[in-house]
């Protein structure tokens, strides 16, 4: 193999490695586990059989005979039951006497098992017949088998008689691990409150997105471009600061402009209004800051671009358009405005996927409150999945949601590479070896 | 010929004042401004309730540095954590894209192309949305609350941007140096090493730059990959903070705060140009 | 339209780059603005259309003073030496922007956008956008766009310097023609002499932020004040002898050539002088014989052009009619026609 391809090759190996890792791999498992029922509750490796209460419950509609049959005891004359036996010092023929007649049989109650017993030549006293019958006194609930097979063997032993078919629902039933279903999808596709995130979701990216990652950006754009340079770069310093900051402490900051005593309220309170939280009042204002707190940072990156696309536009043009006599105004509708046609729409393919997807500051500020008013899709998959008030995380669901995200974020990045012409960026290596 | 050096190469035109845009800027800049202001204000100083004037100088909400808090991990140890955690993403995105990005710029190898599509639709891909998945594989591999897996997590997702940022820093040495390099008998590795590299040292130190911020600040990814005590960084700690203590302190919150962010807007301050130049040519957020 | 510029100055932060500059372009007139890069002609050129501010001094257009009135409300036409189209419109919306923005409805605009296109000669390019064409179509649509809203004046910034050798020919007269068809006062900024002495009526040659001369092409060439103007114009230039005054005669300096100039008449001996020789007065007719070596030989196809080094170093430059019986490295002994040089002081001031 040539030198230069052996070497390339090996120095691309750690990226490959580790994008394939961490981030590829997350990729497909995002779809594998969203076809899975995986919770807290089921855990995230394999399940055993236990046939609990809520089992018994789930199998009461379809078999209500076998439900009630294995949530009661039965009593079943085995050789671990006769064994034990012996530390009772009953008479001596008795156990050998109860091996030879009755060894197998299995009684459906109590009653039935101390009738028998009694009946035997070597009677037992009152007292050790219910003693006896206590040995014998077998029942599947609440006992965990590793395997289905380990819990049917024990079902037949108790002598319960099942089809295949029971043996499928009863197994199904008792698994407390995660299985593969679909009912993620159907649950987000009926669920009410899902539909409403959607429109939450909506609302948030289309507004932001308008208003401040290409409305004020442009703002900033066009302002810092009439200004003498360095007030422009201290403008732009500003307008960084944002993003720059670290999510948590900026938030922080809005949490203390807008919280009860904060900087809102006491502003608010020399014009005689009560102090409230400006955060959390209402929706309308919940919405207000989060797109607020969202449209800060994302202004930057159109802020940037867009200057740095002003900048590319001849000083020449400005100059000509100033003495073919057009205004300011002028300026920006016919000179500026029609040659940022691209940049704005790279940003707007490239924030649209950021909004889509980032959480941390709605989810720092008002979780997605009050109520649910401000939980957006992104929020509602980490709220499911990741961190919520009932404490069972469900993990499936939470990916099924995130999956959408995903398929949505391959879509758009595919567009998105289609739309700018990656193919032109791949040049032909000049050293050929 | 001397006196044209000094001139402007592109000086405004007098057209138009500079004044009202300045004017309408500040009075929008304004609410960052107090923002920031009172971060650094309230950190040191007390003031009567209902009012913004400060009354008094205090260094009590910088107890945290010389306090632990009950239930709290010590606040030097989540220090050094965030350090690790930093340091360690930076180095491995430094090294691992400074690698890929001159075998996506120069060098011959197989699906070069698809590695490099696929480097840019990762690369605009919103990848918080893998967080639950993530979740789930570090658990899997018992890397879960440990820094060393939410540091590669924390690597891979960045390595899209670093490689992509680092070929197109390539594209710019000129194939020459290269080829000049090859005809006096080196290696491609060396001719890499000795003689690409150093050219674009200013890029690489900008990727370095912005690996460390972005480390520095990451919340999400601690909070869900790494929130134990033993491995907590800055901002989960901070978050933690804020968002179990009922009664709410800012006095202390903007002290950890200012702790956590000074080290930000140090580097901000001395390396703004390039960090503009990363910010402008497209990351997440 | 008469233009004045009085006392103009204009500095940019601590550099000064234009000081007390006096210069009055007649109505209809065509006036070169001349210089080497850096002289402040482009400076000027900006501050009459408005994009810079005089630092003092005053700007008229006719009686009207316009020094602080913003482009918009100017009135002037301007040819950027980019040309400075927009490429996002087409031809016909680059012409017609300065009627767009002045908000005249849009058949009255198409209609003029119409005629002008027709008077340079695009009429059949109006759908293009500005990349889709030649250097030279794109210069007239930038001439169009000038020339579109009757502008008072009309003010040309290096027009023809992207342009190749051939269409430059072209477009000189081109605008010269519009210029005269139009009657519009014209100011062509450029560094090239042959342009500024063919399109232009008269030539304001600058130096370091002065105008050094103001005349026509003619007489400039033939009567400059400084040793820089000489040397500006005339192509091949002109070649410069070190000597010193001697007697009423030029001298060089080590006394190999002796010309006696009546302009010497009262200079003190031992002046040290520059004696300026056109290449056109030193051949094969004239009075002074000079011998020199000749070390460089040029044919430019009607004319040749010889350098010739004469036994003190210095170098004389001659063109002549071709021939071929002088080579590189032949001695000769041709012709200086005394009467026709300049001879200047140390300052470079003509004597």
């Amino acid at each position: 193999m040539k030198t230069s391809r052996m070497l390339g090759l090996v120095m691309i190996a750690p990226a490959a490695i580790i994008i394939l890792l961490f981030f590829l791999m997350p990729v497909i498992l995002t779809a594998v586990f969203a076809m899975t029922n995986m919770s807290t509750a089921t855990g995230i490796s394999a399940g055993a059989y236990q046939v609990t209460q809520a089992a018994v419950n789930r199998l009461k509609t379809d078999m209500p005979e076998l439900a009630a049959g294995i949530s009661e005891p039965r009593f079943v004359i085995d050789e671990d039951g006769l064994t034990q036996l012996d530390a009772l010092k009953l008479k001596p023929g008795f156990t050998a006497e109860l091996r030879a007649s009755h060894l197998g049989e299995v009684f459906l109650s109590r009653r039935e098992a101390e009738r028998m017993i009694k009946s035997l030549k070597e009677r037992p006293s009152t007292r050790e017949v219910k003693q006896i019958s206590d040995v014998f006194n077998r029942s599947v609930m609440n006992t965990r088998f590793e395997d289905r097979a380990a819990l049917m063997e024990s079902l037949a032993k108790l002598g319960f008689k099942l089809s295949p078919q029971d043996e499928e629902k009863v197994s199904r039933a008792t698994y407390t691990g995660w299985i593969w279903t679909a009912d993620n999808f159907r649950t987000i596709a009926n669920s009410q409150d899902m539909g409403q995130i959607l429109l939450n979701t909506g609302f948030y990216v289309a507004v932001t997105l308008l208003l401040f990652n290409v409305g004020y950006a442009l703002l900033l754009a066009v302002t810092t471009h009439y200004m003498p340079a360095s007030t422009a770069s201290v403008f732009r310093a500003i307008w960084l600061l944002p993003r720059i900051t670290p999510v948590v402490i900026y938030v922080l900051m809005w949490k203390w402009l807008t919280w009860d005593n904060g900087f809102i309220s006491l502003f608010m309170g020399l014009f005689g209004h009560p102090p409230k939280n400006y955060l959390l009042d209402s929706a309308g204002s919940a919405w207000f800051f989060v797109i607020l707190i969202n449209g800060f940072i994302g202004a930057s990156m159109g802020m940037l671009v867009f200057s740095s696309a002003i900048k590319a536009i001849p000083q020449t043009h400005f100059y000509a358009s100033e003495v073919d006599g057009a205004n300011r105004w002028q300026q920006i509708r016919y000179i500026i405005l029609p040659q940022l046609r691209w940049p704005i729409l790279f940003v707007t393919c490239y924030q649209t996927l950021s909004l889509l997807a980032s959480f941390n500051e709605i989810l720092l500020s008002t979780r997605g409150g009050p109520g649910r008013s401000t939980e957006v899709w992104s929020l509602a998959a980490y709220h499911t999945a990741l961190q919520n008030y009932t404490g069972n995380l469900e993990y499936g669901l939470g990916a099924a949601m995130a999956l959408v995200l995903v398929v949505v974020g391959v879509i758009l990045s595919l567009i998105y590479l289609r739309v700018f012409r990656y193919d032109t960026l791949v040049t032909k290596p000049l050293i050929e070896d | 010929m001397a006196e044209k050096t000094a001139v402007p190469t592109n000086p405004a035109s007098a057209n138009f004042s500079g004044l009202p845009v300045i004017g309408l800027l500040t009075l929008l800049s304004l609410p960052l401004a107090v923002m920031y202001a009172y971060l650094f204000i309230d950190t040191i100083s007390n003031s009567q309730g209902g009012s913004l004037v400060p009354s008094e100088f205090t260094l009590e909400h910088w107890r945290f540095l010389w306090e632990t808090r009950p239930g709290k991990p010590n606040i030097w140890l989540v220090t050094l954590n965030t350090v690790i955690f930093t340091c360690c993403i930076t180095a491995v995105t430094l090294t691992v894209s400074s690698m890929a990005g001159y075998v996506l710029s120069r060098l011959n190898v197989p699906a070069r192309g698809f590695f490099l599509a696929g480097v840019m639709v990762l690369h605009a891909f919103p990848s918080v949305t893998l967080i639950i998945a993530i979740f789930i594989v570090l658990q899997y591999l018992g890397l879960y609350n440990s820094l060393i897996g939410v540091i590669l997590v924390k690597a891979a997702i960045d390595l899209p941007l670093g490689i992509w940022l680092m070929k197109g820093f390539y594209d710019t040495v000129p194939w020459e140096i290269e080829m000049a390099g090859v005809v006096d008998g080196a290696s491609r590795f060396t001719v890499w090493r000795r003689l690409v590299l150093p050219q674009i040292k200013p890029a690489v130190m900008a990727l370095g730059l912005f690996s460390f911020l972005s480390g520095w600040s990451e919340f999400i990814l601690p909070q869900v990959l790494a929130p134990g005590a033993r491995v907590q960084v800055l901002s989960v700690y901070l978050a933690g903070l804020i968002a179990d203590d009922n009664n709410f302190d800012f006095g202390t919150f903007k002290a950890v705060g200012v702790f956590y962010v000074v080290p930000v807007l140090i580097l901000y301050a001395f390396f703004q140009k390039h960090l503009m130049n990363i910010y402008g040519g497209g990351t997440k957020g | 339209m008469r233009i004045l510029l009085d006392k103009f100055c204009k500095s940019f932060g601590t550099t000064s780059v234009i000081e007390d500059m006096q210069l009055e372009v007649g109505s209809g007139e065509m006036l070169a603005l001349l210089g080497p890069s850096g002289c402040g002609k482009s400076t000027t050129l900006f501050a009459i259309c408005g994009i810079h501010r005089p630092t003092s001094g005053r700007i008229l257009f006719g009686d009207r003073d316009v020094t602080n009135l913003p482009s918009q409300a100017r009135n002037v036409g301007v040819v950027f030496q980019s040309y400075a189209l927009y490429p996002h419109m087409t031809v016909e919306e680059n012409i017609g922007f300065p009627l767009k923005v002045k908000r005249l409805a849009t058949a009255n605009i198409k209609q003029q956008v119409a005629e002008i296109a027709k008077l340079v000669q695009i009429d059949n390019l109006l759908g293009r956008r500005p990349g889709q064409l030649s250097g030279g179509q794109q210069q007239r649509v930038a001439l169009a766009r000038a020339l579109i809203r009757r502008p008072d004046v009309l003010l040309l910034d290096e027009p023809l310097a992207n342009l190749d050798a051939k269409l430059r020919l072209e477009m000189r007269s081109e605008i010269r023609r519009l210029q005269r068809e139009t009657g519009i006062t014209a100011i062509l900024v450029t560094h090239d002499q042959v342009e500024a002495m063919s399109m232009c009526d008269r030539i304001a040659i600058m130096n370091k932020g002065e105008i050094v001369q103001i005349a026509s092409p003619s007489d400039m060439y033939n009567d400059p004040r400084t040793a820089f103007v000489a040397g500006f114009l005339g192509n091949p230039p002109i070649s410069f002898l070190k000597g010193r005054a001697e007697q009423g005669a030029f001298v060089l300096r080590d006394g190999g050539l002796k010309l006696p100039l009546p302009a010497l008449s009262g200079i003190a001996d031992g002046t040290e002088l520059t004696l300026g020789v056109r290449p056109e007065h030193f051949g094969v007719a004239g009075g002074i014989p000079v011998e020199g070596r000749v070390t460089f030989a040029e044919t430019q196809g009607r004319e040749n052009l010889y350098d010739v080094v004469l036994p003190d170093g210095s170098v004389l430059r001659s063109i002549q009619p071709v021939r071929d019986d002088v080579k590189p490295g032949a001695q000769v002994r041709w012709m200086l026609d005394s009467s026709s040089t300049f001879v200047f002081a140390e300052d470079g001031r003509r004597l």
